[in-house]
């Protein structure tokens, strides 16, 4: 199953905004920028996250997956549903 | 002696060793003392006066513990933050305890506008960068502005350089740098309350440093030794590890990052550190939910753990994995500052479930409700005296009678002695469920849910029920793509406990609400929320 990489990133905004920033849209993060480091997301926010993509887009990460390179920004979390909806390996 | 002494004395010891490491950043002892001695200095000519109140809302890292030395330092009291709160929360710890000086991250700006609304004791805020306050009256001064040059920290004997072994000279506690005395307040840690400001534990430099001294020797650290810090500074457990580094000449490793465990144990063979420390839950994901079983871990000398009972599965999982690695297991409380006591590694299979004996400078007593000591064997308060017991709770005058009796500390959590002299906790005075007239540990039943193969977590509280005063609810976590039932946890609690102790309710939830600290919210699972609806009751 493919997503619009555009749709995609739209979806997983305003996922992060409604769920963790809880609306607040006076918080400005660009696609790059680290959940973590931002203060945007914390322990408990990764298993919110992690069941939303489950939810969501029927990807679930494996353990050895669930690292910041996969889950730690708007890009990384593209990038890796787009790979596991691939078939791809994800780093 | 008083805290940041620890800090000067390391300096002069080991000025170019690494105090702490934080992912690429690092500096050492004498720059660490230095830059602490710098912002000390601007802290004095502020608008505050020695035994004045100062907020740290900082995650770990450098900044912390500068900031919190050179609070010290100035003769101001330390109140670290728990920057899991809201902001609703924190500006009633900084309004109860009355902070004149506030130190804030600017990662957490988004909460500064609302809680600084309520604070008005308030007179400084530093930061870390620029940040708005939200007030007119109030600016935010970066850090960099008053450090200068001492900012750029120095590096100097990275990981894997080796040390040559240094025997920690004897501290005396009663020698004291500057003004002031050992006996003075130096920080106040807020324990998790389920309401309003929770209480603010009082402790001195002579509560800290005592019991620093005390861990670093049944530890038997060194300055050869380096932890890999998971757990907040605002923590005690957290601060203990910090003062004890600092007192040994001992490296930090801080990696805020447990949310991804394969991180951590990546930074752990990075960084070689030599010890780890963690609450149960850190030992149930890194055992249940990443490759922690399959590392080496080649530089790993040690494991403490603390901050709750660990089940006694959980600890045998970890010896059967690591049991060539010394496993320290530990009991304490804030108001202990906070060791209490320690599981010498070498009892610990034929004493698993122990909490072990009292750590050095600290006397146990097992008391009655008449305060008298009971028999060995039998069941009993533990009591605590010794240099670390706390000053008393910041401004509760009842708990502290209640709480404190005759200088020694009763800690509420029962307990018997063993013929060897090792204590063994059965439960907390205010956590035994009278069901039907029965007196049941919580800690019992969860034990013996988290023997079961399928269940991850477990937690036990008791509800109010119309018929038996108490019903026992337990709250469970599976393990991974395992499935269960009401009637299967009943039907095996059954099997393993006695009829009365088998819980009545059975809650299925995909995780624990845990404070920051990983310390389960168990006020929060007698709430409503957690009532096992039907339609809950399989996962």
């Amino acid at each position: 199953m493919a997503i619009d990489q555009t749709v995609l990133r739209k979806e997983l905004r305003q996922f992060v905004t409604d769920s963790f920033l809880i609306g607040d849209d006076q918080v400005v993060f660009a696609d790059a920028d680290s959940f973590m480091k931002n203060g945007i997301i914390d322990s408990t926010g990764v298993l919110e996250l992690t069941a939303h993509l489950e939810e969501k887009y029927n990807v679930t990460p494996t353990d050895d997956e669930m690292l910041p390179a996969n889950l730690d920004s708007i890009d990384n979390l593209v990038n890796f549903i787009q790979r596991k909806l691939s078939g791809a390996t994800a780093s | 002696m008083k805290i940041h002494d620890l800090l000067i004395h390391t300096a002069q010891a080991f000025p170019d060793r690494v105090a702490v490491s934080h992912e690429d950043r690092r500096i050492t002892f004498a720059s660490l003392n230095s830059a602490s001695d710098r912002l000390a200095e601007h802290l004095r000519h502020l608008p505050v006066t020695p035994g004045d109140r100062a907020g740290i809302l900082f995650e770990n890292s450098i900044e912390y513990v500068l900031i919190f030395f050179a609070a010290l330092k100035a003769g101001l009291v330390a109140v670290p933050l728990d920057t899991s709160l809201g902001a609703d929360s924190l500006g009633k710890i900084l309004a109860d305890c009355d902070a004149r000086l506030f130190f804030a991250q600017m990662k957490f700006r988004r909460k500064l506008p609302e809680l600084l609304k309520e604070s008005h004791s308030i007179r400084t805020v530093i930061s870390d960068r620029h940040v708005s306050t939200g007030r007119d009256d109030l600016r935010a001064v970066p850090l960099d502005s008053i450090l200068g040059d001492s900012s750029r920290y120095s590096e100097s004997h990275l990981p894997g350089e080796e040390l040559p072994p240094v025997r920690i000279s004897p501290l005396d506690l009663s020698d004291a740098s500057g003004s002031g005395s050992p006996h003075d307040l130096a920080a106040v840690f807020y324990t998790s309350g389920s309401t309003g400001a929770g209480k603010g534990v009082m402790l001195s430099h002579r509560n800290l440093v005592s019991n620093s001294i005390g861990t670093v020797q049944y530890l038997r650290l060194t300055p050869n030794d380096s932890v890999l810090v998971i757990l907040p500074f605002y923590y005690i457990y957290g601060n203990s590890l910090l003062l004890t580094h600092v007192a040994c000449g001992g490296r930090l490793v801080i990696d805020n990052r447990f949310l991804y465990p394969e991180v951590i144990l990546d930074t752990m063979e990075q960084e070689k550190v030599t010890g780890f420390s963690g609450v149960p839950s850190n030992f149930l994901i890194l055992l249940g939910n990443s490759t922690f079983a399959t590392r080496k871990l080649e530089h790993l000398r040690y494991f403490t753990q603390a901050g709750g009972a660990m089940a006694p599965e959980t600890i045998r999982r970890l010896i059967s994995v690591f049991g060539h690695k010394q496993i320290f297991i530990m009991y304490g409380q804030t108001e202990a500052a906070p060791r209490v006591t320690w599981l010498p590694p070498e009892r610990l299979n034929e004493k698993v479930g122990s909490i072990g004996i009292a750590v050095p400078g600290v006397t146990i007593e097992v008391f009655d409700d008449d305060d008298h000591s009971v028999p060995v064997g039998e069941t009993g308060e533990i009591v605590v005296s010794g240099p670390n017991v706390m000053m008393g709770y910041w401004n509760q005058p009842t708990e502290n009678a209640e709480v404190l009796r005759n200088g020694k500390l009763h800690t509420g959590d029962l307990a018997k002695q063993d013929a060897d002299g090792y204590i063994w906790v059965v439960g907390r005075k205010k956590e035994i469920i009278k069901s039907g007239g029965n007196r049941v540990s919580a800690k019992e039943i969860e034990e013996c849910l988290l023997a079961n193969e399928l269940i991850l977590e477990a937690c036990v509280v008791g509800v109010p029920d119309n018929i038996l005063g108490e019903a026992i609810r337990a709250v469970i976590v599976v393990k991974n793509g395992m499935g269960s039932s009401t009637k299967e946890i009943q039907s095996y609690c059954k099997k393993h406990l006695a009829d009365f102790k088998v819980p009545k309710q059975i809650v299925f939830v995909s995780e624990l609400p845990k404070y920051q600290s990983g310390k389960v919210n168990k006020p929060l699972l007698k709430t409503e929320e957690f009532r096992a609806p039907a339609h809950k009751q399989t996962l």
